[in-house]
């Protein structure tokens, strides 16, 4: 059993806030401590405050002192849950993405957002279910956004975007406990690389967390079939452009394009995949699967009718590499 | 016509409560209780000073007063000099002039130490100036010059100087707030003795980014102070139109932090409870509002009303100009200047002097940043990321 993306996320905290004495996680209710094989990670009780601080459910307040702590040099963690994705919106849009720029190069704001997301999952509906709103901070100016999809990006990322002199916003979507083993020590996964889960050559399929446990899956039925899917994870949605060369290689290789994204169909972060992609390679088929540009409900019948799933993916693929699904 | 917050009698059970007014002479009066009260907080060995009837503003020198009254000079000149140029046309920027507000700046920023943090608004000339801003590399980024202090990248919105502690002029109102209180929980974490100061308009108390900034200071003690500059206007709206009739300093106390209202055109009493306030903060005590009432001479940005030569934007649709003239008799600078040559402080002819000194050093500016190269059009792809620059996407 592989340490769990929770604990993983901890471990590289833990090891940042014990190379850095100032830098600090504000928090809301999610306490920052996990359990692995007996071993405990309890960063309240290891750092103390004011460095690992509860605070109340103001996610305007936990953004706003990460930024002001940041700009005067205490590099700072913000976590806020699922639910409040756009509470702090403004501050991100207007403040941490825009003052470096306003100020000529002034101001810098090391913090991270770290962003707990929500699954299309049933028994929820609308305001805990919605996915995919990464898109929306992908879009604005000055921010990067990285989505690991296994624990061991999930602690490279949360590496490389503390020691990151700009504002990262992690996006965190609970994924399985899959893909390689998570050393006990520091390492970083570079911002902006893409990864290549399953190398192929007759379509190229990509998708981020948390649409990658259903592809993976979709890889592997197709894989029974003959066709040879390439799976690209992005990992880092902005800046985009360090991550498309690998993926218009791919598609260049296979001619073919399927995206899978949780989010809703308009303007997901796929779309913005599908249009670099259909500028750079005229004449490649292109399919772009994600949910209705509806809120998600929360009977599980409706739910499972509009998302996108393994199977789906699947007959998405078939009928784009023979032309039937 | 009077100002909608011009300032009324005390409010009986000021004894018990957290709000006070304070002018310079109920300021020297209070003091005594000011002093048990520093006694009982636990901060009173600076405070202990206003105990033996001497209020902080007595132990500035005579160098400091000038000080402060060259600093006020330079924010109305300096901004006069704009309002110039912009009436005559073809300014290379916009401005939301200060002018009338100049005791606020000069009067908190002198309570401050070099290395306190503040956080300033759209209307913020006058805090870069008073925290120690150059005039001349102003100018130029105003008129968006490649050697402003934001390359010409920010203008007059957004000018700012990070060395001086200066956590940016911004366009969002209210942002100054939360800002500063988070600069102010970075500093408990660093754990020095420095504070930060939020400057805010009436309007700033109006979104939420005050209300979280105020409870997580009241909360923590932060060494966070919020100086509400209420001008009487919101935009184009008059506060007392829009906003419920109580002190604005008042909403302090529903998070449990002393709110105190003081004439804003008055730089000594700003700066006696500025220096109460920072000194409080610094010694661990937790933060203050300071609503200090003002009057904005000209418009709400850009020079409607104004005229080339002329004090003052007159004939604007939401105001009267007797409420202008009736606040620009209130003129915080000859108020001041009065006060020290009345008090010897400033010798006869001296201010004529100090103002040719500070006129000539605007004009200076002026010239300097009028002969500043403009920005090369390309480095508007830069300074997005700390390292290299976003692809052009037009071509």
């Amino acid at each position: 059993m592989p340490k769990n993306m929770h604990y993983a996320i901890l471990e590289a905290i833990q090891g940042e806030m014990r190379r850095d004495k100032h830098l600090t996680l504000l928090y809301e209710y999610q306490r920052p401590s996990a359990g692995w094989k007996g071993r405990a990670i309890d960063l309240e009780a290891e750092f103390g405050r004011p460095r690992v601080q509860f605070c109340a459910i103001d996610e305007q307040w936990i953004v706003g002192a990460a930024l002001g702590m940041a700009m005067t040099g205490v590099p700072a963690i913000a976590h806020i849950p699922s639910m409040a994705t756009f509470i702090p919106f403004e501050l991100m849009f207007n403040h941490a993405g825009k003052l470096r720029h306003m100020t000529g190069g002034q101001a810098a704001f090391p913090m991270v957002l770290w962003a707990d997301m929500a699954t299309r999952a049933p028994f929820q509906g609308g305001q805990h279910a919605d996915a995919g709103l990464e898109s929306a901070y992908a879009r604005l100016a000055g921010l990067k956004v990285v989505i690991p999809s296994t624990p061991y990006d999930a602690k490279g990322l949360m590496i490389s975007a503390i020691r990151d002199v700009d504002p990262v916003v992690f996006c965190h979507y609970p994924m399985p406990a899959d893909g390689p083993e998570v050393p006990d020590e520091p390492y970083t996964v570079p911002i902006g690389e893409a990864a290549v889960r399953t190398e192929g050559s007759d379509i190229t399929l990509v998708g981020y967390a948390p649409q990658t446990a259903e592809i993976a899956k979709a890889v592997e039925e197709l894989k029974k079939e003959g066709i040879r899917a390439e799976f690209i994870d992005p990992r880092t949605l902005a800046p985009l452009d360090s991550v498309m060369p690998t993926i218009l290689a791919s598609v260049k290789k296979t001619g073919r394009l399927l995206t899978a994204d949780e989010g809703s169909y308009t303007f997901c972060n796929a779309a913005e995949i599908v249009a670099r992609v259909a500028e750079a390679l005229p004449g490649v088929k292109i399919k772009r699967l994600a949910f209705p540009d509806a809120p998600a409900p929360g009977a599980p019948e409706m739910i499972q009718h509009m998302r996108v799933d393994a199977a789906r993916i699947a007959a998405a693929a078939r009928k784009l590499v023979r032309g039937s699904g | 016509m009077t100002h909608p917050f011009t300032p009324r009698a005390a409010p009986v059970g000021t004894r018990s409560g957290p709000v006070v007014r304070v002018s310079r002479r109920s300021f020297i009066r209070r003091s005594g209780l000011l002093g048990l009260g520093a006694a009982v907080l636990g901060h009173g060995a600076r405070l202990a000073l206003a105990q033996h009837g001497k209020t902080w503003s007595d132990q500035l020198s005579a160098e400091e007063l000038i000080g402060m009254y060259r600093d006020m000079l330079k924010i109305r000149l300096w901004e006069t000099k704009i309002k110039d140029l912009m009436v005559q046309g073809g300014f290379r920027g916009v401005a939301h002039l200060y002018v009338g507000e100049e005791a606020i700046a000069v009067g908190v920023c002198r309570a401050l130490r070099k290395d306190d943090y503040i956080a300033s608004t759209h209307r913020g000339h006058g805090h870069l100036i008073a925290k120690g801003g150059d005039m001349a590399r102003m100018l130029a980024e105003i008129t968006h010059k490649a050697t402003g202090y934001c390359k010409g990248y920010g203008g007059s919105l957004h000018i700012t100087d990070v060395r001086l502690g200066i956590l940016g002029m911004n366009g969002i109102v209210g942002a100054s707030h939360l800002f500063a209180a988070g600069a102010a929980y970075g500093i408990k974490v660093r754990g020095t003795d420095q504070v930060a100061v939020s400057f805010g308009g009436d309007g700033s108390l109006q979104n939420s980014f005050f209300t979280s900034a105020a409870n997580a200071a009241a909360v923590w003690k932060l060494p966070w102070i919020a100086v509400i500059e209420n001008n009487g206007y919101q935009i184009w709206v008059r506060t007392s139109d829009v906003c419920s009739p109580v002190d604005l300093a008042r909403r302090a106390e529903g998070f449990g932090i002393e709110g105190r209202v003081v004439d804003g055109n008055d730089v000594l009493a700003v700066y006696n409870v500025a220096r109460y306030a920072v000194d409080k903060a610094r010694g661990g005590a937790g933060p203050t509002v300071i609503e200090c009432k003002t009057y904005r001479w000209y418009d709400h940005y850009g020079v409607a009303g104004a005229r080339f030569g002329v004090e003052g934007a007159l004939g604007l649709w939401y105001r009267s100009n007797r409420e202008l003239r009736d606040w620009m008799a209130k003129d915080p600078i000859a108020r001041f200047q009065r006060f020290l040559e009345s008090e010897g402080v400033l010798a006869a002819g001296q201010a004529e002097r100090i103002r040719t000194e500070v006129a000539k050093a605007v004009e200076d500016a002026a010239a300097w940043a009028a002969a500043q190269p403009v920005p090369q059009p390309e480095d508007g792809l830069r300074n997005v990321f700390a390292h290299g620059a976003v692809p052009l996407r037009n071509v």
